[in-house]
């Protein structure tokens, strides 16, 4: 008797904490599809008269260069840090190589280093190379600050594999390369969604590289933009939630569809392998 | 395999330039606090500490140690306590659970800009959510600034954040208290234990290896908040809510003080290094088996 309360209480409060944590989200997509004279009401857990998808589409006129620049960046750098990642991550977990473990350990103390403490001396660096503001050069940047996150977490799934499956290839006269792209890559399959999906997701967030690392709106990513337009379109709530919307949109689906991935990749990338 | 040891070496290759790249510019750092640059030129001459005495002689150096102080207090305590009793909460439950921790797991895909634009709206004292809904219930909010006033911002920053970590506490403490063996607690729920005991002596002191993720990255999400500040209050009302990553960004990127940045910047990276550098150590345990 006593256990079905405590059960009752605890769902309760669990409940309520549930409900705590998802006004927020409703009252974004709810403020985003209202005019602007509803917003003025204030009544903002009322849900909207009419959706107002004009919000959205003047929210995105603002946000689709950054959009744009967000994708080809985030791409091709996500493309880039799990290549060079899962290589690395094969090349220290399948070798026996005796400095693995030191080299292991500097990588994963680059994983977690907070890369603030480096900012000046990438925008230096980039500088020097003349690649501020280009493409070319926060790709640069990304791959530079993510790749041992790669390494980190496809290595972690590796390990998991049996060495005898290797040595098995290898007596059949596989090349390590062609190991890796034909039996490596598609048996850890899930280890590289992953993390593929940790790589995209923070690079896709970021936005201080964004603002240092840019000048004017050619290559700036959509993070900037969006902090752009909560400045320039002040107390226009309605405009700004369908501005975070659109830019939560792609994080939003990935967490939906491939949520355990991102799990599995969080475990892996902070210890829990 | 061991005969394909030079192209197993080759695959290391570009992970290898890319983490000297990183180390490099850390060393570069380092020797940039101690020179004289100022302005965009580089002056590399050697000036001793004299950086770090015109950082420590501000003013707003100590009041940004502080804020940083109070965000590790402040977002990792209670973050780590309640993911921890929501989690051991869950375990209790037969369904439902993976909707719920979906339900807290899901502001952490979102990015610190989106959640600030977000919680900026809901702290908006004329017209924001949390106002509007006290108003609602007949609450007087006119001394309710939150984000704009010196003394409530930065908690109510530390707030926002901690909305979006639970989740990840919730997760990991999950997955710990799962993996303790099933005898342990049932035999001290059959000697009448209560849920109190349970989860503070028995299961707390079994999961201490994900207290010490949570904890970790924790405090490093703490520098990375950076964007938050920016996106909500741009470290106002005055300097209430800056913190160092942020003094180091006004630094170097508006009066042009490398030297000064950099000093700055040193001084997050001890800090840094102290949490990061025995965490890595023990999650190089768990991780390799070469």
């Amino acid at each position: 008797m006593k256990e079905k309360h405590f059960l009752l209480i605890s769902g309760f409060l669990i409940g309520i904490l549930a409900v705590v944590w998802m006004v927020p989200i409703y009252a974004l997509i709810s403020t985003s599809l209202k005019t602007q004279e509803e917003v003025a009401l204030q009544k903002y857990l009322s849900p909207p008269q009419k959706p107002q998808f004009s919000n959205y589409i003047k929210a995105f006129d603002v946000l689709k260069i950054g959009l744009r620049n967000s994708f080809i960046i985030s791409l091709t750098a996500t493309f880039l840090c799990i290549f060079i990642g899962s290589m690395a991550g094969y090349s220290l977990t399948g070798f026996n190589f005796r400095l693995a473990t030191p080299l292991f350990f500097l990588i994963v103390v680059v994983t977690f280093l907070p890369y603030h403490v480096i900012l000046i001396p990438i925008t230096q660096l980039l500088k020097t190379l003349g690649l501020l503001n280009t493409y070319a050069g926060l790709i640069l940047i990304y791959v530079i600050l993510n790749a041992p996150m790669a390494t980190v977490i496809t290595g972690t799934f590796f390990m998991k594999i049996p060495p005898e499956l290797e040595e098995a290839a290898i007596l059949d006269g596989c090349k390590p390369f062609r190991f890796y792209l034909k039996i490596l890559i598609p048996v850890s399959l899930p280890g590289l969604v992953s993390a593929t999906i940790l790589v995209f997701i923070q690079i896709y967030n970021e936005f201080l590289l964004g603002i240092v690392l840019t000048r004017g709106p050619d290559v700036k990513p959509v993070m900037p933009f969006l902090a752009e337009l909560k400045g320039s379109q002040i107390a226009q709530w309605h405009i700004q939630m369908a501005g975070a919307a659109i830019t939560s949109i792609i994080p939003v689906l990935v967490f939906i569809f491939l949520g355990r991935y991102f799990i599995s990749g969080l475990m892996a990338g902070y210890g829990k392998g | 395999m061991r005969y394909y040891k030079f192209q197993g070496f080759a695959f290391l290759i570009p992970i290898l330039i890319i983490v000297s790249i990183f180390y490099g510019m850390i060393v570069w750092d380092l020797v940039a606090a101690f020179t004289h640059w100022q302005g965009l030129q580089p002056t590399w001459k050697f000036a001793g500490f004299y950086n770090f005495s015109r950082l420590f002689q501000l003013e707003r150096f100590w009041i940004n140690l502080r804020n940083n102080i109070l965000w590790l207090v402040f977002f990792i305590v209670p973050t780590v306590l309640v993911g921890f009793i929501t989690a051991y909460l869950l375990t209790n439950f037969k369904r439902g659970e993976t909707v719920l921790w979906q339900i807290f797991l899901f502001p952490m895909a979102l990015s610190f800009i989106i959640t600030g634009v977000l919680w900026a709206w809901m702290y908006d004292p004329s017209s924001g959510l949390i106002n509007s809904i006290l108003k609602m219930v007949g609450v007087n909010t006119s001394k309710f600034g939150w984000i704009a006033l010196p003394k409530t911002a930065i908690y109510c920053m530390i707030l926002s954040a901690f909305w979006q970590y639970l989740g990840f506490a919730l997760v990991i403490y999950l997955g710990a208290i799962k993996g303790i063996p099933y005898e342990m607690v049932e035999a001290a729920r059959v000697d009448g234990a209560s849920h109190f005991t349970i989860s503070f002596r028995i299961i707390f002191p079994n999961v201490g290896h994900a207290t010490l993720i949570c904890t970790t990255m924790l405090a490093i999400t703490t520098v990375k908040v950076f964007d938050l500040v920016w996106v909500m209050t741009r470290g106002g009302p005055g300097v209430s809510t800056e913190i160092l990553p942020y003094l180091m960004y006004r630094l170097t990127f508006e009066s042009r003080d490398i030297g000064m940045g950099t000093a700055t910047s040193i001084v997050i990276l001890i800090v840094s290094a102290i949490m990061v550098i025995p965490y890595s150590l023990w999650a190089l345990k768990k991780w390799v088996r070469i």
